[in-house]
């Protein structure tokens, strides 16, 4: 029986005083006076158009982006770099094409024996639903597919929080819709920390307890929506609706064509 | 191959996602006569050839017919000699291909991990990389006589840089986005190359080392026929000064059947060790 350690996770604070890129064109301030607090065991979505910081904030949580003004604490512990109780899912799968799904979801778990190993593979495999292709190699998944196989990977080392970086942004709209109901089903189980970044307004309010709305230049949080529907939750349901357009019309509205970014602004990717 | 052909290719292979069963029996017709289509000319080239020497058209000490060749070959075998030649040409490849490859896999490996080690040493092996391949031979023939040691040095020449620049070239472009997954593991530098670099690396590399195999192929012919007293090589030079065509003959016949049959088998060997990764 797995034990998933909920009364052990830690509350997420991340103050960033200032995250700036130098390039060819100078410096862009890509973050500027981020202060945000997270529960444990909460599904929180980060929403706002192409630049708005988003992305950086996430790799910065994950401890990709390690040049910045500011602090990450996961509990009482500064996150400093990488680690394993932070699983991250990227937009692309990211799968080792000379790897079975088997191996690929084991490959942070080298350190371990190896029945423990591959039990604790073999329940995230299942928990994502392919445990029929346990042996498969990914050229042999669809897109679907091997997004769930990264999604396995990233629980797999237990982490305490789980950062997803426009994980199906690639994948077909019914696809999508489908991954949506499979990573709440996944997180009800696991009961992990999420924070998912979207551009999909829709996508956030269907899956997040809060959605952070954040505009460009410099990257802030400019507001705070919490989500208190119940889940399911129906898509055409009127409130759920209202919430939509609510976020809507703080990233389009009055004013609000300043808050997506200019042409000036580098690929996160 | 027709659309409706293409199409229904396609579709098995849909259909099969997350199973790697046999192609259905109609298929395998259709790759079986694909292939056939290569052989018609050849034959056909054969026939005409052995047809124009039989009647006389074709000069017997110019161009012999094919079943002249084919006995030649046969004497060669009965009298020893093709094992002995073959033999020694074989192994003048196999020990100089080896010797050049690993020089390229060491060398192509630390200029493709160490910035400092590329900028030092690939300008120097690139410029070196520009002598046309036969301008090697003389001076090898000079400098260190006319023995094995310089037929296996040109030979080793000839498989070092396919292998090296391969190998280098796709340790650096290794997908940057694989690199961060091991950044996530906080993986050791050793680490990093041993489980990520060095498999991303490997259907480049393994490229690398068949055109390094058909380049060792190349220099063992120039090496034997410029100075070599055994050899397939030296039984070309043999039969050219005897006025012999079809030894000349025999002798490409026999260099183009091992070079395949070592392409063949060192494919065959990269195909199993890449067989599962999608093409």
């Amino acid at each position: 029986m797995v034990n998933n350690g909920f009364d052990q996770r830690g509350t997420v604070n991340i103050e960033i005083v200032r995250k700036a890129f130098s390039g060819s064109k100078g410096t862009l301030l890509a973050l500027k006076d981020i202060l945000l607090t997270i529960n444990p065991g909460e599904f929180v979505c980060i929403v706002g158009g192409s630049g708005c910081g988003k992305t950086t904030l996430l790799r910065i949580i994950a401890g990709l982006e390690t040049e910045y003004k500011g602090s990450v604490f996961l509990g009482v512990r500064q996150l400093i770099g990488t680690g394993l109780d932070r699983g991250v899912v990227f937009q692309e799968h990211r799968l080792l094409s000379w790897l079975t799904v088997h191996d690929n979801v084991g490959f942070g778990l080298a350190g371990l024996p190896p029945q423990e190993r591959s039990r604790d593979i073999r329940h995230y495999i299942r928990l994502v639903g392919l445990d029929k292709f346990e042996y498969e190699y990914p050229h042999q998944l669809s897109g679907g597919m091997s997004q769930r196989v990264a999604i396995a990977r990233a629980l797999a080392g237990r982490p305490e929080v789980l950062l997803l970086d426009e994980p199906f942004a690639s994948l077909d709209a019914l696809t999508r819709m489908r991954m949506q109901q499979e990573i709440l089903r996944i997180w009800e189980a696991e009961r992990t920390t999420v924070v998912l970044v979207t551009h999909d307004i829709e996508e956030a309010v269907y899956l997040a307890d809060r959605v952070l709305i954040m505009s460009p230049q410099p990257g802030t949080i400019r507001n705070i929506l919490p989500v208190r529907l119940s889940r399911p939750r129906d898509r055409t349901d009127q409130e759920f609706v209202r919430v939509r357009k609510s976020i809507h019309d703080e990233l389009f509205g009055s004013g609000g064509e300043a808050y997506l970014a200019s042409e000036n602004v580098p690929d996160n990717s | 191959m027709s659309t409706a052909e293409q199409n229904r290719r396609l579709e098995w292979k849909d259909a099969t996602a997350g199973s790697t069963p046999k192609p259905p029996d109609n298929l395998r017709r259709i790759y079986l006569l694909d292939r056939l289509l290569g052989w018609i000319i050849p034959l056909s080239v054969v026939l005409v050839w052995e047809l124009l020497a039989r009647l006389g058209i074709l000069p017997p000490n110019w161009l012999p017919a094919p079943t002249v060749v084919g006995k030649t070959i046969y004497q060669l075998a009965v009298a020893g000699d093709l094992l002995k030649h073959a033999g020694t040409t074989i192994a003048r490849v196999a020990i100089g291909f080896l010797l050049g490859a690993s020089a390229g896999t060491l060398f192509g490996a630390i200029t493709g991990y160490l910035p400092v080690a590329r900028k030092l040493l690939d300008p120097t092996l690139q410029a070196l990389r520009s002598v046309p391949s036969i301008a090697w031979v003389p001076l090898f023939l000079l400098w260190l006589g006319i023995d094995e040691t310089s037929k296996i040095a040109l030979i080793s020449v000839g498989a070092f840089f396919p292998v090296y620049l391969n190998l280098s070239v796709a340790m650096r472009h290794v997908d940057p986005k694989l690199l961060e997954v091991g950044k996530l593991y906080r993986l050791s530098s050793f680490q990093m190359v041993r489980r990520l670099i060095l498999p991303a690396a490997l259907p480049e590399y393994i490229v690398g080392l068949r055109s390094g195999l058909g380049l060792a192929w190349m220099f063992v012919v120039a090496a034997e026929l410029l100075g070599a007293s055994s050899g397939i090589g030296y039984l070309m030079v043999d039969g050219e000064m005897t006025g012999r065509a079809a030894i000349i003959l025999a002798s490409v016949i026999l260099f183009a059947v091992f070079g395949k049959a070592s392409d063949w088998m060192m494919n065959a060997a990269g195909r199993r060790l890449l067989g599962h990764r999608a093409r």
